[in-house]
């Protein structure tokens, strides 16, 4: 066998494909990926050093603009760690809702990821177009609730900015019978493409011992047969008293990492439904928004929350007015680390189906 | 016998081809403006030109606006939306969203634009062909949004590249970037003066 020399390849910082600005350098043998090193820091703007100079209350829209395919939950990781500093408890209904609006937001953001995923595959454009189509009516449900579209800064210390609109149960309950209808559309679909499945089943490998170790979460770790989800293992809000499953496969190949996010949306659909039905009478709505919020009572407050993309954690060292230190645990930049063993060995056309599986967001992994 | 004799005639052909290709390569470079695109240099001096035929080439213009694809932050989600059904870009012309700049005349700049990526980005505006308009969408793009006192943050695109269109909003919706569109159309057209 000839060996040719090992070629290195600059991907990125701008190429249709890294979904943001990550440069990639890769060096190959021929086709085969040898190593791939990601380089970031591109959309670096000091969020965390930012919040050190804000009050409590003023920080929520910087933690919006870390996944902004996922704001909400971002935010709610936020505000949730400076009520754990400021010993307040949101009111019951007020947890409802909050469950109800999270797993909306999950579901936008994991269409975004499944179209952005065909979009990649090169021939697919179809399912780009009907993932944000759905994505565009889940937006519109959760513009109803929060009045925004992308960017919502509806979490208040308690509770939310304003109950739900009258009508917003049975539209949700609506859209979500129709988004379970389309769950099945889009496997039909794509499943039986037949590029997709050669693309997808057996590559990219990603074994549970090296998930482990690499310390990926989220989809990526339930792909490689793990089972562990925040929402199960310390639940919050409504997520104790609702009946879920984790999904889980155990292969660990780029086909688990789509399959897992398309079986946790229709786990989604059925929790919001499930939410709505068992949601308690009382009210939702939080403090006003003050530049002087109560003060914080414990020095160090660690709040983990399932995010879409997989486990955020927020470290939030108080001074009683605004945040001393606060310090984000980001799924994206970890999942992305891991890029460097997956992608090993596999050929360089898929180093992008690989990206495209592990959904990583550029916003979140520099922060 | 017979076969090399094809095969001879074959690279003959070849050479001829290369010498043309060099002859113009060669041509391209002798003339006064040496451009990496030489083709796309000549067609800009259009420009120069009046009465009907510059009616015709802004007509031409104006409806075939190619925006690079090309996001960068937040404002690049809804950057996909309005490339996506809801919206449709494509009825009025707009969406040929291109992966590489030498083929695109509107560069969307969707997000906010680091230190780090400064370089980049002019790079790739001088690598789009001429003539080129430059779009800030959302805050962040016009004056540096929510990020105005961070250390690694331009405070807005214009500080580095001349722009035609701002559109306002964290994120604007899509259908903001469609008005815009529509005023760079009336701008490239020669309807307003910018």
């Amino acid at each position: 066998m000839i060996r040719m020399a090992i070629t290195r390849i600059n991907v990125g910082p701008i190429h249709p494909s890294t979904h943001g600005v990550a440069r990639l350098v890769v060096d190959v043998d021929g086709d085969t990926i040898v190593n791939v090193e990601p380089h970031v820091g591109f959309l670096h703007r000091g969020v965390e050093k930012l919040t050190e100079t804000r009050m409590y209350m003023q920080a929520p829209p910087y933690m919006e603009k870390l996944d902004y395919f996922a704001p909400m939950a971002y935010n709610d990781a936020y505000v949730a760690a400076v009520e754990a500093a400021m010993d307040i408890q949101p009111s019951e209904k007020a947890k409802y809702v909050r469950t109800i609006l999270l797993e909306l937001q999950r579901l936008a953001s994991h269409l975004v990821s499944i179209g952005t995923l065909c979009n990649d595959l090169g021939q697919m454009f179809t399912g780009f177009m009907w993932a944000f189509k759905d994505r565009d009516i889940i937006l519109d449900l959760l513009q109803e609730a929060t009045g925004s579209r992308m960017f919502y800064v509806n979490m208040r210390l308690g509770g939310l900015h304003s109950e739900l609109p009258a009508d917003f149960e049975e539209h949700a309950i609506t859209t979500m019978n129709y988004i379970e209808k389309r769950i099945g559309e889009y496997e039909s679909y794509i499943e039986k493409n037949t590029v997709f499945m050669e693309r997808m089943k057996g590559v990219g490998v990603l074994s549970s011992e090296d998930a482990k170790a690499l310390g990926v979460t989220g989809p990526v770790l339930r792909a490689s047969g793990i089972n562990y989800d925040v929402r199960k293992n310390s639940p919050y809000y409504a997520y104790s008293k609702l009946y879920f499953n984790p999904k889980v496969m155990l292969q660990g190949d780029n086909f688990s990492r789509y399959k897992v996010r398309m079986m946790e949306m229709r786990e989604s659909a059925r929790l919001v439904k499930a939410a709505i039905k068992a949601m308690p009478d009382g009210a939702a709505t939080g403090m006003p928004v003050k530049l002087r919020s109560p003060n914080a009572v414990n020095k160090v407050s660690v709040v983990s929350r399932e995010v879409p993309r997989g486990e955020c954690m927020m470290y939030l060292v108080a001074d009683p007015q605004k945040p001393y230190r606060l310090s984000i645990r980001s799924p994206s930049m970890v999942n992305l680390a891991a890029i460097s063993h997956i992608a090993k060995g596999a050929r360089f056309a898929d180093l992008f189906s690989i990206f495209g599986t592990l959904d990583v967001v550029l916003g979140c992994v520099d922060r | 016998m017979h076969m090399d004799e094809t095969v001879d005639q074959e690279s003959a052909e070849f050479s001829n081809a290369k010498q043309e290709m060099d002859r113009l390569v060669y041509d391209s470079l002798k003339s006064r403006e040496v451009k990496p695109n030489a083709m796309f240099a000549r067609l800009s001096d259009l420009t120069k030109s009046t009465g009907t035929v510059k009616k015709v080439v802004n007509w031409s213009r104006t409806n075939s606006l190619w925006p690079l694809q090309f996001g960068l932050a937040c404002c690049a989600a809804e950057l996909m939306d309005f490339g996506s059904s809801r919206i449709d870009a494509e009825r009025k012309g707009y969406l040929l969203f291109r992966g590489t700049p030498r083929q695109c005349d509107v560069m969307v700049v969707a997000g906010w634009v680091t230190k780090s990526m400064v370089p980049e980005v002019k790079r790739l505006y001088e690598q789009m062909s001429k003539p080129r308009y430059v779009i800030a969408y959302g805050e962040c793009a016009t004056c540096g949004g929510p990020w105005w006192e961070s250390y690694n943050i331009m405070q807005g695109i214009d500080q580095v590249l001349k722009v035609d269109v701002y559109v306002a909003g964290c994120p604007p919706r899509p259908e903001n970037l469609f008005a815009a569109l529509m005023k760079l159309q009336k701008k490239v057209g020669g309807v307003v003066e910018g």
